[in-house]
């Protein structure tokens, strides 16, 4: 009795300790995951934010991305666009925050990430799902986020829209 | 008193129901909550419905049935009509579908149309998918292609 109280005190000790270790040091696809999720609460935004606190986020989520990052959405929206630098998607994510007006539920679901065999770049395939208020219609669309390493860190390099139906 | 003069029993009876209803409403019945206008007037929006996902288990996909598509997983489905089976060619002109060049009678469809599309060939492994409201514009309503895979089940109710 007394063993097989020590072998589950150990069974129990080691699951502790590999759970300990995956939240400490979490692989890729788990940082991009949780990037991705951060990414989400900031495309959110409410109508009376504080401006502050709409260039904060904007800033954090620009943080996120690279510089040169390339976005490709479909209709409605119909842009393609290649930034030159932070700063400009600072700008462009206050420009589209200001012209939408309202408030905006972003919400990233069914998350897949694919990493590159040398785990320097990612493909994540989502699902978005957004809110918008004074609507009732939930908005639903397939995102592509293309990912690299850089300094140790996942930036966003390519966002686009993918067609549902061919 | 909760749980009546056989507590036992009534824990075992909440225990199988629990696991019951987590199979079913899981891998059998997908409950879905309808958000949007492109099935109307069969399918308001906000209504609910269940996804039976063992439906194409003994059979494939037919023609008229609706349907729930997947896009990268359960959490955002697609509700819509399959108007094409694979190998056919599907087009839209002057807002009637034309199947292998034939007008495909369709008595769910009660709204007026006017969409135009060039013919469409179908692998295989696709079908054609279209909502019922075609009153809207075509370019607002996500149609089109897709394949076998992404079908999650039919639409019960």
């Amino acid at each position: 009795m007394k063993i097989i109280f020590r072998l589950a005190l150990l069974a129990v000790v080691v699951a502790a300790g590999v759970w300990l270790w995956i939240v400490i040091f979490p692989g890729p696809e788990k940082i991009i995951r949780q990037r991705l999720a951060e990414i989400a609460r900031l495309a959110s935004f409410k109508a009376d934010e504080n401006p502050l606190a709409a260039l904060g986020g904007a800033q954090k989520l620009a943080g996120f991305c690279s510089p040169d990052l390339q976005v490709k959405l479909a209709a409605p929206v119909n842009v393609e666009h290649t930034f030159e630098s932070r700063q400009e998607i600072v700008q462009s994510v206050l420009a589209a925050r200001s012209t939408f007006g309202g408030t905006l539920k972003v919400e990233f679901v069914d998350v897949l990430v694919t990493l590159a065999p040398d785990k320097q770049s990612a493909e994540a395939d989502l699902t978005a799902r957004m809110q918008s208020s004074g609507s009732k219609e939930l908005n639903v669309q397939e995102i592509k986020f293309t990912l690299k390493k850089v300094d140790g860190q996942w930036l966003v390099t390519r966002v686009e829209t993918v067609r549902t139906f061919s | 008193m909760l749980f009546g003069k056989n507590p036992k029993a009534t824990l075992i009876r909440i225990a199988v129901l629990v696991t019951v209803c987590w199979v079913v409403f899981s891998f059998v019945l997908l409950p879905i909550r309808v958000t949007g206008i492109s099935m109307l007037p069969t399918y308001p929006n906000q209504s609910l419905n269940l996804v039976n996902r063992l439906a194409y288990f003994w059979h494939e996909p037919q023609r008229g049935d609706v349907v729930s598509i997947r896009l990268t997983g359960l959490h955002g489905l697609f509700m819509k009509r399959i108007i094409g089976l694979p190998g056919e060619t599907v087009a839209f002109v002057n807002g009637r579908v034309l199947i292998n060049g034939k007008i495909l009678d369709e008595p769910y469809e009660k709204l007026s149309c006017d969409w135009n599309s060039p013919p469409v060939t179908l692998a295989a492994d696709e079908y054609y998918f279209v909502g019922d409201n075609r009153s809207m514009p075509q370019e607002d309503h996500a149609q089109g292609v897709k394949k076998r895979i992404y079908i999650v089940g039919k639409v019960l109710l």
